[in-house]
């Protein structure tokens, strides 16, 4: 509904999505500790916050403690920031004269008096006013504590101390010591490693911090994971396939010492890691190959190329920091124009895909355009910020943030890197922001054709002119002979001089209104004529050398970049002061020269570039901790920071700061991503078996210290791949443009190419494989996510996403259970048993097993499904299927089969990976 | 939750209940947390949770459940509900005014009278055409309008219009919004369901039950005319019945080893309970599938027993038990363009209203002996009428009449409305609604009101604007209501 104005961010608006789910319908916008920990409980899976306090993380976080004495900086400004601020200092007019900034304009106070007498609390009226619930107002929707009120009636009768304050010190511009203190905003420095007792289990420096922390609960990891469930869990985690038997079987051969570690050399070289892990980048850049924002959602069809781009780089290894540069300002490192461009000159326009991802729906007709396009602004730079500084910078585009030290200049400063390209008084639509690969050989080609398409379609109008005029005729001689003359007349006569007499007659025989548009109705032998004229241009057209674009955002050249301005209260008719281009100050170091405003020695203003450079150096607080936690992330199912995009007050504080840090550190070192999986995949912890244990149970339910790995559901797309594969269907072909989803004609979304027909969908066009290939190949059309994905949380981009859900819900099982799909992977699983494991039933049980599970059944496991199969044989054999039904005509014991191996891709050791 | 206090998003929405409570230690540290000072306030990240619970009206609804009787194509509303004695009169004459035409190569100024004879019935005296023998006998039931417009000459718009209140595709219809507004009483089936017919989909194909831009959730599920009924929700002819039930009970067996090596996998175990609430659903939509629990005379009633009449009635019937088992909005499609009649009227439009009067007539009476008709809104109409002029002048078997969207019948039963009434009224030849007249947004506010639901607190947000079924327009049509 429409909301009351609200002192906080709308969460849909403003924050970064989290996998966590809202419940109920008290709960809105903003809420306490207590009611987002519940929501994240009632969560299923691995995603829940809580945990004792007892292993709470390693360092304190940044809630202070009462036992220490009360300081106006440390305790009470960050609650008097969150509640007060807006109206007492930071919103232009001060409320009641008050400005709550500063400990000296406090005691200052405002129209009704001071607002604090040090060791007065009866005198406060800062504090008569909070106890008495008028302020903050009666509407505001988020209020202080009780503990909150307290707190300021203790510091206020300890004497309201505070840091001194100096006579110059700015309060819009005020950071304080505390929130510079804040662990995620210092230098990132590689921690010693700590010491371990049990160093036969310490493989990886990663395993000291886990194990040092563990030891002082008294914890250790768990033996280590049978290595099949091994393989098939890095072979998941890294290329999002299970293992195939061959890969099983070499596997199990190989005795000798570095098995495992073979094993990930060979997974990190192989090309479904790169369509594995771009994947996962592709969640938090937002990818998406359709438009979005308007109902009409139009396709993107060049997006796919940026997709490409991402997996080759994954592939490669090619170095973060480049990979960051290049999808910041790729524009930046090549000249302009952009014509006759090399291979490496595309792809790093291609790169700049990366912010060109968001919603834009600058292009529909009916949008209002300055929403529209600051949008586009304000959700590209949000995908920025929850993807590389993993901050809420967002919140800052209407206020100053409300917890961290982001204020609303900062933002828009920090929007002026992006303006230049993405200028919203001087916009550009889609389809003007792709470069087009052409080559000038190219272009000549193509004049000389369309010349020739145009001479076609001179000679189909001239033709079409005839035949109105022949049927015209045709339709006269229909009439009375008497009313052909003044008929004629009428219809030659142009409309708008036409005799109300003239009018009437024409109105009486409306048949003769002959037409370009009606002539089909009249003459279908004619129109079947033009048709085949236009058709001929059109074929002719065809024959051009096919023009490909690049989706790519770059400024125009040699052009003085636009003023940025702050937008009063978030609105762009608002224009406040104006801004230079600046990154966030709270995260910015001393080595650090100033962003250029227009860099004279590029023709782009340089601004991206220079800011790329700053978020790859060494010295920068968040960029090396927010990769590595991502990469974490996606190995054990959460992360060190279990909110990966907001690693600000509001975020949770690492488990294990001190690790993050060393992950951090071996990042920047060479920004090499699959070094850093080795490590990780190699460790003891990542190795080690997921069963629980009773004691540590206790102590850690929530698994926040790592004693066993999680189990964790494949992902929409790993279920997708997985059933494909392991059924011997899956298409391993690699890039190019999306495969298309469409409606069928139940309305599900499927994979396909749309052909309506009155707006339903005609015959089923041939997709010769396509179906089969891997989900990252497949259409991300918003509106239109996949059928058999959308049940497993598949994100729909809007912007983007940080962090995915992992829901278990009965459409999934009723997906698994009757859909076509699964019912015919099943079929063609059963299908490659039979031809694979031969005649023997045993035989095939095992191979079933070991297609689906990476593993041998046990006697038992083969005893019951062989009884399984006779039995459900029984079933089948009892009603034989109709004889139109062919898909059922393999037999009643391939249908026992079917049903067998429909069971194991339905079963939870299919769905998860432990 | 509702959808009136709720901060609104177009992000990923969940169908999940969740099935966990609160462990001890957990809660333990959340009443910790509560104590702790200081601590902020946590704006919630997450998306919104949306869902199918039943949620209160805004107000004291008469209509709890709807049931529209979609007859795509356009029926001819001169020869089956508004008499037009003057046309008959001037049968075979110029058409004295202006007409819009959709064929303009077969169109025709010449005037066609009725071919058929309408008769006054019940006590309120309602005229209705021989047609419809049925009809007539439930007359007094029914609230017929005489005036609907939309005023959009094609059927894809104005199927549009009355469907989803806009002209452009991608919007939210009726039942996407009543489920919206209002989630369903039964948890076990879904809310919202489509029954097509087994001819072609009608004009416009799957997006006649779209949720545009309200969450997938809100999506219209079909009830195919053949198995699978509901697709996921029952399993394929040949994995029905006993297989199945020995498939779920191997799958359990394999979920229960495998979580018995994985003690204290709540994950795992929520997902056994997935598949039993699965199982259940697929019960619950069996069982409200299977006619054969209907007696012999009900059977009858609906013309199960007469070729003509056996698919539509049967769909009737299958509309009627998916009401009385709490879902909130069924749809029941004619096939594509069967009153559409271009050409060949005389003969196309009896055999029709043969497929449809019977069973149509049957549901009112059969939610009415059963007192649900109370509470279910009866809808029975098209997206548009014909025009009182001859389209195709090419002999008497023939002739048709072209598209008319400027004035046409409708007919709605129940759910609040009042019977034995007519209202509205086009002009003597039967081209446009002159008199209270009822645009396809008079209809819709018409039914908000019915339903309780306040057309602007009925809303979503969606790219920073605020959305309603009616956006602004409309009117509730008071004189109608009960």
């Amino acid at each position: 509904m429409r909301n009351q104005p609200n002192p906080t961010c709308r969460p849909p608006l403003q924050h970064p999505t989290s996998a966590l789910v809202r419940v109920g319908s008290r709960l809105s916008s903003c809420r306490g500790w207590l009611a987002t920990a519940t929501a994240a409980l009632l969560v299923v899976g691995t995603w829940a916050l809580t945990l004792p306090l007892a292993v709470r993380a390693e360092t304190a976080p940044a809630r202070p403690s009462r036992a220490e004495p009360l300081t106006y900086e440390r305790h009470i400004r960050p609650l008097l920031k969150t509640h007060c601020f807006h109206c007492h200092g930071e919103g232009g007019e001060l409320g009641g004269g008050l400005d709550l900034r500063l400990r000296r304009l406090i005691t200052a106070g405002g129209e009704s008096g001071a607002a604090v007498v040090p060791g007065d609390g009866s005198a406060s009226l800062l504090l008569e006013r909070m106890a008495a619930g008028e302020m903050p107002p009666e509407d505001v929707e988020i209020r202080p504590t009780a503990a909150d009120i307290e707190l300021v009636r203790d510091w206020i009768a300890a004497g309201a101390a505070g840091r001194t304050e100096p006579d110059d010190l700015d309060p819009a511009n005020y950071i304080t010591e505390e929130e510079r203190g804040y662990w995620a905003f210092q230098a990132v420095q590689r921690p010693p490693l700590p010491t371990v007792t049990e160093t036969v289990r310490a493989r990886t420096p990663i395993d000291h911090f886990l194990l040092a922390r563990l030891s002082r609960e008294s914890l250790t990891f768990g033996p280590d994971a049978d290595p099949i469930r091994l393989l098939r869990r890095v072979s998941i985690d890294l290329t999002g396939l299970p293992p195939t038997v061959a890969e099983i079987e070499a596997f199990v051969a190989d005795q000798a010492p570095g098995a495992y570690e073979r094993l990930v050399d060979r997974l990190l070289n192989s090309p479904r890691y790169g369509e594995r892990w771009g994947r996962h980048w592709l969640d938090v850049a937002g990818y998406a190959d359709s438009e979005g924002y308007v109902d009409a959602d139009p396709v993107r069809p060049y997006a796919y190329q940026y997709r490409d781009y991402v997996i080759a780089a994954f592939n490669q290894g090619k170095p973060f920091d480049q990979f960051i540069t290049e999808q910041l300002a790729g524009d930046e490192l090549v000249g302009q124009p952009f014509s006759n461009l090399s291979p490496e000159d595309a792809e790093k326009l291609i790169a700049t895909g990366f912010l060109r991802m968001c919603p834009d729906g600058t292009a529909a007709g009916d949008v209002d355009q300055g929403v529209a396009r600051n949008a586009v602004v304000s959700k590209t730079i949000e995908i920025v910020s929850t993807s590389l500084l993993g901050l809420t910078v967002g919140c800052a585009e209407c206020h100053n943030h409300r917890y961290d030290p982001i204020s609303q200049s900062d933002y828009y400063a920090w929007r002026a890197i992006f303006e230049p390209a993405l200028d919203w008084k001087n916009w550009q639509v889609p389809t003007k922001r792709r470069v087009s690969l052409y080559t000038d050989a190219d272009r000549a080609a193509a004049a000389q054709i369309e010349a020739e398409a145009k001479a076609i379609l001179a000679e189909r109008t001239a033709k079409q002119e005839q035949l109105i005029q022949e049927t015209f005729a045709r339709q006269l001689n229909k009439l009375a002979e008497e009313l052909r003359e003044p008929v004629r007349e009428a219809y030659q006569t142009p409309a708008k001089q036409r005799t109300a007499e003239q009018q009437k007659l024409l109105k009486q025989h409306p048949s003769v209104n002959v037409t370009a548009s009606s002539l089909y109705l009249y003459d279908k032998k004619a129109a079947a004529e033009l048709k085949a004229l236009a058709d001929k241009a059109n074929a002719l057209r065809q024959t051009k050398p096919e023009e490909r674009f690049v989706r790519a955002l770059w400024e125009p050249a040699a052009k003085t970049p636009p003023k940025t301005f702050l937008f009063i209260r978030g609105d762009h008719e608002q224009p406040g002061e104006e801004l230079a281009p600046n990154g966030l100050p709270i995260l910015a170091t001393a080595d650090q020269a100033p962003l250029p405003v227009n860099d004279g020695d590029l023709p782009s203003s340089g601004r991206r570039l220079a800011y790329a450079r700053q978020l790859t150096s060494p010295s920068h607080p968040l960029v090396a901790r927010v990769i590595a936690n991502r990469i974490w992330l996606h190995h054990f199912g959460k992360g060190l920071v279990e909110t990966p995009g907001d690693f600000g007050q509001l975020g949770v504080p690492p488990t294990h700061p001190g690790l993050l840090d060393w992950l951090a550190a071996e990042l920047q070192a060479g920004w090499d991503v699959k070094h850093l999986q080795r490590l990780i995949v190699t460790s003891t912890a990542y190795r080690q078996a997921s069963r629980n244990r009773d004691r540590a149970l206790q102590v850690d339910a929530q698994n926040q210290l790592y004693w066993r790995m999680p189990i964790r559901r494949l992902e929409a797309e790993v279920l997708r791949d997985s059933l494909l594969a392991v059924c011997g269907r899956l298409d391993l072909e690699m890039g190019g443009p999306a495969v298309p989803v469409m409606a069928d004609r139940a309305g599900r979304f499927v994979i396909g190419k749309e052909n309506l027909n009155a707006g339903r969908p005609g015959a089923v066009i041939d997709m010769h494989g396509a179906q089969f290939r891997r989900s990252v190949f497949i259409q991300v059309r918003r509106s239109r996510p996949l059928g058999v994905m959308d049940p497993f949380d598949l994100p729909i981009p809007s912007p983007n996403c940080t962090q995915r859900a992992s829901s278990t819900v009965a459409p999934q099982s009723l997906m698994l259970m009757n859909s076509d799909f699964v019912t015919e992977v099943a079929r063609r699983f059963a299908d490659r048993i039979q031809s694979e494991a031969g005649k023997e039933m045993t035989e095939q049980i095992r191979l079933a097993w070991l297609a689906a599970f990476a593993r041998q059944p046990t006697a038992r496991e083969l005893a019951d499904a062989t009884k399984y199969v006779a039995e459900q044989q029984e079933v089948f054999a009892a009603s034989p299927p109709a004889k139109t039904a062919k898909q059922t005509s393999a037999g009643s014991r391939h249908e026992a089969l079917s049903s067998l191996c429909h069971a194991l891709l339905s079963s939870n050791e299919f769905l998860y990976v432990d | 939750m509702t959808p009136f206090d709720r901060l609104q998003s177009n992000r990923r929405h969940f169908l999940a209940t969740h099935a966990f409570g609160i462990c001890s230690t957990a809660l333990a540290w959340l009443l910790q947390q509560d104590a702790a000072s200081a601590a902020p306030p946590k704006p919630n990240l997450a998306p919104e949770h949306f869902d199918l619970k039943p949620k209160p009206p805004q107000h004291r609804p008469a209509a709890q459940a709807m049931i529209s009787l979609w007859m795509q194509g356009g029926p001819s509303h001169i020869d089956l509900f508004d008499p037009k004695p003057e046309l008959t009169k001037r049968d075979g004459q110029p058409f004295p005014g202006d007409i819009k035409y959709d064929n303009a190569a077969q169109a025709s100024a010449t005037m066609l009278g009725s071919p058929w004879k309408f008769q006054q019935h019940g006590e309120c005296g309602t005229e209705l055409s021989e047609l419809l023998p049925h009809l007539a006998e439930i007359v007094d039931d029914i609230c017929l309008i005489r005036s609907t417009r939309t005023g959009v000459n094609n059927h894809g718009q104005s199927i549009r219009a009355l469907n989803t209140g806009q002209i452009v595709g991608g919007q939210p219809g009726l039942g996407s919004w009543l489920t919206y507004g209002l989630g369903s009483e039964s948890q076990d089936l879904p809310a919202y369901l489509a029954l097509t017919d087994p001819g072609q989909l009608p004009v416009l194909g799957v997006e006649n039950w779209n949720n545009g831009y309200l969450p997938s959730v809100y999506q219209g599920t079909v009830i195919r005319p053949q198995e699978p009924r509901i697709l996921n929700l029952t399993p394929p002819a040949r994995l029905a019945g006993t297989a199945q039930q020995r498939y779920l009970g191997y799958l359990e067996n394999l979920n229960r080893r495998h979580l018995a090596q994985r003690p204290g996998e709540h994950d795992l175990e929520a997902r056994i309970a997935s598949y039993e609430l699965a199982a259940r659903m697929q019960t619950a939509a069996k069982e409200a599938l299977d006619l054969s629990q209907e007696s012999a005379a009900t059977q009858r009633m609906y013309g199960m027993e007469d070729k003509a009449t056996r698919d539509y009635g049967s769909r009737c019937l299958i509309a009627r038990r998916l009401v009385e088992r709490g879902v909130r909005f069924v749809q029941v499609f004619t096939e594509n363009q069967r009153w559409d009649h271009h050409n060949s009227i005389r003969s196309g439009l009896p055999s029709a209203c043969k497929k449809v009067d019977q069973p149509s007539a049957a549901l009112v009476k059969d939610l009415k002996q059963r007192g649900l008709l109370d509470s279910t809104l009866v809808h029975w109409g098209g997206e548009m009428g014909r025009l009182p002029v001859i389209q195709n002048d090419a002999g008497p078997k023939k002739v048709g009449r072209d598209h008319n969207t400027y004035g046409f019948s409708m007919w709605l039963a129940g759910g609040g409305v009042r019977g034995g009434m007519t209202f509205g009224s086009t002009d003597e030849f039967g081209h446009q609604a002159v008199e209270n007249v009822v645009h396809h947004y008079d209809y819709h506010a018409t039914l908000l009101h019915l339903f309780g639901l306040d057309p602007e607190l009925l809303n979503y947000e969606q790219n920073n604007r605020v959305r309603t079924l009616l956006e602004g327009r409309g009117r509730v049509v008071k004189e109608i209501l009960a």
